[in-house]
């Protein structure tokens, strides 16, 4: 309860911030964005994040299944030699190769945060794969599950709280990568505060940067909420007392 | 049932887990695979169901060669029950129960109803309060009779076991023996059991499997297996204690004097005394009328002249023993007894026979007697 509270109290400040910056107006010579203007940018930042997050669970759940898979395991050395150099790489190096590659806008800006994405929901789909118990899995072969049985009824349902926990982090890791999108010109909140940037206007810089945090914020707490109904109960049961 | 003709499996890296066993398991017998860790009895029984596969040698399971079917109809055909471990924890104990039905496609009216009546089979009741449960929510124990009842599942006709009994407390283990003993008089199944315990191995199996570094060394039923014991190997592993074990086999109905000399409560000290003296005995049951066991009359209680009625004289009993108890039990009550005899009643407490050390002594002798001659034979 106190941690709702703590963040409803965050979640609140920076909506006001937000509101504070926009009904500014103007600042100076400049006219801070207006509030239709704003909206959208929300409204396109959100496009970008969940594009890009839909693409990298459609290709990251799928390879992290194939890399637990026993024929495929000597490729995991190689998946977390690149995971690791691939976080090292920063993001604006990512879009910016990206929009060399396909040209500036929004779609450039959605592969690239797709594939900067992908590492996290690969690596905890193959963690969560491997680590269930050899036992349960002999014991559903055993009892003659063909192996996409064993794969749908017995190891995604366990492994499920490990990939939940890989597309959250990795959806709120977007939400900010999503603003150097603006630089390419594909819209968003980051837009708003490229310019502010280059205007040398921390008001509207605000502007930009308060919606984006708020909407991290929002977007962590949903999809905790799914992750909990994403695991099954015996199991939320047997994580909280720790056997099996 | 199961016939196993030169069985061989060696792993890749060149280790033969299993050397030309040969093996038939009758229909309805209870067949435990014995030996110490690393003898192949979990590998032997892992080729039943092709979860490890044959490197030569043959199957067959039902008449049928199990290379000849397709390995999942194989495996839903045959209950496999592992260490409780095995269980689903994201399932109900139902879903889980009923696992293998669901795979070969029942009615789901017929999957509710044989999900509570194998619960109620395993006593797991109230079953309409246990089929909601998640296997964290249960004890070892419960959890091992869930595993149980998964295996039984589709009410396949073969059950293969791998130490399913391994995790769990000694008390409850011993009650989980005795309760598998009981259902499996009432269901009959084939049943190959891997242990690596020799109590365990005497207590459950019809016949056992002896094994060591991949070969059979000795199939037999347990008192030939104690009594006769094929080589030096089989003779370390039963045991020195293979004669005590051996007491376990048979039940105190088998050797009790089921026509005891004794005395009644009315009867007079002297009486008594002169029946110690004709039976050479220096106790005696005394029993009511109605033939009641009501304790011990000694010797040192009793004179000639004695004219008075034995009941103020007894010696109270402190243990009971019943026809089905086995003789190793019989034997531990007779060492704690004021009067190291053993008085057999029913249910009523009626006396019905008597144990004594000598005839519990003549018994040993017979097993033992029985080993030599075997021995004196090969």
């Amino acid at each position: 309860m106190k941690r709702h509270l703590v963040l409803i109290i965050l979640l609140a400040s920076l909506c006001a911030l937000t509101g504070w910056m926009t009904s500014l107006g103007r600042v100076g010579f400049f006219t801070m964005a207006p509030s239709a203007k704003l909206l959208s940018a929300v409204e396109e930042h959100l496009q970008i994040v969940l594009t890009a997050e839909l693409l990298a669970v459609a290709v990251g759940i799928p390879v992290g299944i194939a890399l637990s898979r026993k024929s495929l395991r000597r490729g995991a050395p190689v998946l977390s030699a690149m995971t690791s150099i691939g976080q090292t790489v920063p993001t604006l190096a990512l879009v910016g190769v990206f929009s060399i590659l396909m040209g500036l806008g929004l779609r450039s800006a959605i592969v690239a945060l797709s594939v900067y994405t992908l590492l996290p929901i690969v690596r905890n789909t193959y963690a969560g794969l491997v680590s269930i118990d050899p036992r349960v899995k002999e014991a559903a072969r055993g009892m003659g599950m063909s192996t996409s049985q064993i794969l749908w009824r017995v190891e995604m349902p366990l492994a499920a709280p490990l990939v939940m926990a890989g597309i959250r982090t990795s959806t709120v890791l977007n939400v900010g990568s999503a603003a150097v999108a603006g630089m390419i010109g594909a819209g968003g909140l980051g837009e708003i505060i490229m310019t502010g940037v280059s205007l040398r206007l921390v008001e509207m810089v605000l502007q930009g940067a308060a919606p984006t945090a708020a909407l991290a914020i929002l977007l962590d707490r949903l999809l905790e909420s799914v992750a909990t109904t994403a695991t099954p109960r015996g199991l939320r049961l047997s994580l909280r007392r720790g056997s099996p | 049932m199961i016939e196993l003709r030169d069985v061989t499996k060696v792993f890749p890296g060149g280790t033969r887990a299993v050397d030309g066993v040969t093996l038939a398991v009758h229909e309805g017998e209870f067949c435990v695979l014995l030996g110490p860790s690393g003898c192949g009895k979990t590998t032997t029984l892992r080729l039943i169901n092709r979860l490890v596969s044959l490197t030569s040698g043959a199957i067959a399971v039902g008449g049928q060669d199990i290379q000849q079917l397709r390995v999942t109809q194989l495996r839903r055909r045959i209950g496999y029950a592992i260490q409780e471990i095995g269980l689903f924890p994201h399932m109900t104990v139902e879903q889980n129960v009923v696992t293998v039905p669901r795979l070969l496609h029942w009615p789901k009216a017929k999957r509710r109803k044989r999900a509570r009546d194998l619960l109620d089979l395993l006593g797991l009741t109230p079953a309409e309060e246990f089929v909601r449960r998640y296997p964290a929510e249960l004890s070892g124990g419960q959890r091992q009779r869930v595993g149980v009842a998964r295996a039984l599942g589709a009410d396949p006709a073969i059950l293969l076991m791998d130490e399913p009994f391994g995790a769990i407390d000694p008390i409850t283990r011993e009650r989980l023996q005795d309760e598998f003993l009981r259902i499996q008089r009432e269901i009959r199944k084939t049943v190959v059991f891997v242990t690596h315990d020799i109590h365990e191995a005497i207590k459950l199996g019809d016949r056992i499997a002896l094994m060591k570094e991949g070969r059979l060394i000795q199939h037999a039923s347990p008192s030939q297996l104690l009594g006769q014991p094929a080589d030096d190997f089989v003779r370390g592993f039963v045991g020195t204690d293979r004669t005590l074990k051996a007491l376990r086999l048979t039940t105190v109905h088998e050797i009790m004097d089921a026509e005891p000399a004794v005395v009644g409560e009315e009867e007079t000290l002297a009486a008594a005394q002169r029946e110690m003296d004709s039976r050479g005995r220096s106790v005696l049951p005394v029993v009511s009328t109605g033939g009641v066991f009501l304790g011990w009359i000694c010797r040192s209680a009793s004179s000639e002249t004695d004219l008075v009625p034995v009941g103020g004289r007894i010696t109270p009993y402190l243990v009971l023993g019943s026809q089905g108890m086995p003789l190793n039990e019989a034997l531990a009550l007779m060492l704690e007894s004021a009067t190291g005899t053993l008085a057999v009643v029913d249910e009523e407490r009626r006396l019905i026979g008597v144990v004594t050390f000598d005839r519990l002594f003549e018994q040993l002798r017979q097993t033992y007697a029985e080993r030599v001659a075997s021995e004196v034979e090969s």
